[in-house]
């Protein structure tokens, strides 16, 4: 074990809650450690954003508790968090330089600090011409830029960012990544929650998968994908795939364009399979290994939740 | 900085620099002023030109001693304003001829209208005017009351009385209205003077309410709509969050107020009457207002902050306004009666305690019993309706989609 116990952040144990006649979180625990980019995911309506609203003191558990740093929830608590919410809004007649400082005092920052690092960050942002502009004459995209520097702008040790690359375009999605990547160099702790399996895989140190308001996959990724073996064939190709998933010896499928995941069924031998598919299509990659997040995810959840 | 004062300050700044504040600030004053001196002015505005009047005397004594009269009045640049021009004057003449002909006169514009006189107007006292518009309020009241004089006058000379003697003994009345306060001392009170300084009074807690319980609406269904409200509550408590709307909401409300009053002030100085009752009174009236204003804010909150749409708030709105308008609908009724048993009784009712002491207070002031009982209650009402307010908004900000039942919210209320 490389993790101390010292070292977490944030612990979670046992929550539950229930909204009128719906478990909505039924006995999730985890833990988040400093210098950690931690992956939440699951399907929409999983039970990620409830966590999440409990972790940040918003709603409170039926049962189970929350640690940060060992100690319980206070009000000081509140000014080492940040959050970024799934549904994006700011006041929209409100200059964008004003609502900054709003959100970082809220925090606790005082003006002068606030406003110093406000400037840092719009200008990182290619924000800072638009800083005495109102938020709706900004596009959505730049909207969205404001409400991450929110989210961050008073240095918290724990960061919770709801689904936060959704909606954004590529060149946004670097800028925060690199960020987010930056804060994990300083030793912060980062929570953010995805149903797009490729980029928790990319990113996050950690995964916890939730289903149904439960738990049923926890761990570093390296692990995770390790129980899950080293019998994946990753392919891509040109040609009509699509018999491809009924190949003997190929127990799940995954197909996109051009290219295909197969998982293999115990026991069976790749060398079988190569010469089955060499004849029928163009193939550019052959590739052995274990599976992707998004497999084990369909795996685990099941194909027909994983698509509703 | 205290969290509840960040959202505050926030509050007030961003609102009072809005465009809509400014343009209420600026146009609502105007618009009142507007609505109660315009049509004032324009009525009593004076006439540019002499005005051609056409008479007809069936009496055949009326006309010269009422185109005598007539002439005193005068245009500003001297030339008399009227001008009485006979239609027809005499014992024989035929009214309805007359008429017709004058008719005439009025269609070409010869004359402004004309005024007959039957053959027996001193004894049934009627007159007519007619005219195209039948509007000049001035003209008429002119004409009536000189004729009224010239009547009385040849009906006190029929019964041997000097006119000038009866001018002496009819000495104009003038009633006022006199209080008497228990040490005995006698005030003179003006009763309009006390209406009017508790309409402003009544006027003011239902602006302020009504200005600062929308827009706490208003930024509550904003910051629900795009869920900004997450991220203030885990930044700060729903209590600080709740504390700072209403502190800064109500800075907003006071500053409309007071710029208002201000506006007021400069526009009646010149009246020389200040609308306000003693400071003593004032002071008292002070208490009663901030705690009925406080008072009143929870009820808004508990009501408003459960809204998610414009619409569901609108329709908030209309049951606070009556909430508002019922004790603005008994100030007569408590003007008139403020002894009463059922105003006593009904001064203790929290919602209608700061509107009764009102209008109470100037006319006498209640006992001290009264006044101790009445801010006692209404402090506490105001103490667990703040108290019930913050358990509603606490949970009501996050929530979203159907309005919860009055059942839900009692619920809300009483869970820990």
């Amino acid at each position: 074990m490389t993790k101390q116990s010292h070292n977490f952040m944030l612990k979670v144990a046992n929550l539950r809650k229930d909204f009128a006649t719906i478990r909505a979180v039924d006995g999730v625990s985890f833990e988040v450690q400093r210098g950690q980019i931690f992956g939440l995911i699951g399907r929409n309506g999983a039970g990620k954003t409830t966590t999440i609203r409990m972790v940040l003191n918003i709603l409170q558990p039926d049962i189970g508790e929350i640690t940060y740093d060992g100690k319980k929830f206070t009000g000081e608590i509140r000014n080492i968090v940040g959050y970024l919410p799934e549904e994006r809004g700011l006041y929209k007649k409100s200059k964008l330089l004003d609502t900054i400082l709003y959100f970082a005092q809220l925090r606790g920052m005082d003006a002068a600090k606030a406003t110093s690092e406000a400037e840092r960050w719009l200008k990182r942002s290619e924000l800072i011409s638009y800083k005495d502009k109102k938020v709706e004459e900004l596009s959505k995209g730049n909207q969205q830029k404001v409400q991450f520097i929110t989210s961050i702008i008073h240095d918290p040790q724990l960061v919770v960012l709801d689904e936060p690359f959704a909606g954004l375009d590529p060149v946004n999605q670097i800028l925060f990544k690199d960020i987010l990547l930056e804060m994990k160099q300083r030793n912060k702790a980062i929570i953010f929650s995805t149903h797009q399996m490729d980029q928790a895989e990319k990113l996050s140190d950690d995964i916890c998968l939730i289903n149904h308001g439960r738990v049923v996959l926890n761990g570093s990724v390296r692990d995770v994908k390790k129980r899950y073996g080293n019998n994946s064939v990753h392919l891509e190709y040109e040609g009509d795939g699509s018999f491809l998933r009924s190949l003997s010896g190929v127990k799940n499928a995954m197909m996109y364009e051009n290219s295909a995941e197969l998982q293999l069924s115990d026991g069976f031998n790749v060398q079988q399979l190569l010469p089955q598919i060499i004849s029928k299509l163009e193939l550019r990659k052959f590739e052995l290994r274990e599976p992707s997040l998004q497999s084990i995810f369909i795996q685990t959840v099941g194909e027909k939740d994983a698509e509703a | 900085m205290n969290k509840a004062l960040v959202v505050a300050k926030w509050e007030y700044l961003e609102k009072v620099k809005s465009k809509a504040f400014l343009i209420g600030l600026f146009i609502t004053p105007m618009i009142m002023v507007g609505m109660g001196v315009l049509p004032g002015l324009l009525a009593n505005k004076e006439d540019e030109s002499t005005k051609t009047i056409g008479v007809v005397d069936a009496s055949g004594e009326l006309f010269e001693p009422l185109s005598k009269r007539m002439e005193k009045y005068r245009l500003s640049n001297g030339n008399p304003n009227y001008l009485l021009q006979p239609v027809a004057v005499g014992r024989n003449v035929d009214v309805a001829t007359a008429a017709t002909e004058a008719d005439t006169k009025v269609q070409r514009d010869d004359i402004e209208g004309y005024i007959i006189l039957g053959a027996n107007a001193f004894k049934d006292s009627i007159v007519e005017y007619r005219s195209k518009a039948a509007g000049d309020f001035r003209l008429i009241n002119r004409l009536e009351s000189n004729l009224k004089n010239i009547l009385s006058e040849r009906k006190f000379a029929e019964k041997g009385l000097d006119p000038k003697l009866v001018n002496e003994l009819r000495a104009p009345l003038d009633v006022k209205t006199v209080r008497v306060s228990k040490s005995g001392e006698k005030e003179e009170t003006d009763f309009l003077r006390t209406f009017f300084s508790a309409y402003i009074y009544l006027m003011m807690l239902f602006f302020l309410i009504i200005t600062s319980g929308q827009l706490l609406v208003r930024s509550v269904i904003e910051e629900k709509a795009n869920r900004i409200v997450e991220v203030l509550v885990s930044s700060c408590t729903s209590t600080e969050l709740m504390a700072g709307k209403v502190l800064g909401l109500s800075a907003l409300g006071f500053t409309q107020i007071g710029f208002w009053a201000l506006i007021g002030f400069a526009s009646t100085a010149k009246f020389g009457t200040s609308f306000f009752p003693p400071t003593s009174q004032l002071l008292l009236m002070l208490v009663y207002f901030v705690l009925g204003y406080l008072f009143y804010s929870a009820i808004f909150i508990a009501l408003g902050s459960p809204v998610t749409t414009e619409q569901e708030a609108q329709q908030i709105n209309g049951y606070l306004i009556m909430f508002l308008v019922l004790p603005i609908a008994l100030v007569l009724p408590v003007m008139q009666h403020p002894n009463a048993a059922w105003v006593k009784i009904l001064t203790f009712i929290p919602l209608l305690t700061p509107t009764f002491m009102a209008l109470r207070i100037p006319i006498q002031i209640p006992t001290i019993f009264e006044i101790v009982t009445t801010v006692l209650i209404l402090l506490l009402s105001t103490y667990f309706m703040m108290i019930a307010a913050g358990r509603i908004f606490r949970i009501a900000i996050l929530a979203t989609g159907k309005r919860p039942s009055i059942g839900e919210l009692w619920r809300w209320v009483v869970q820990p």
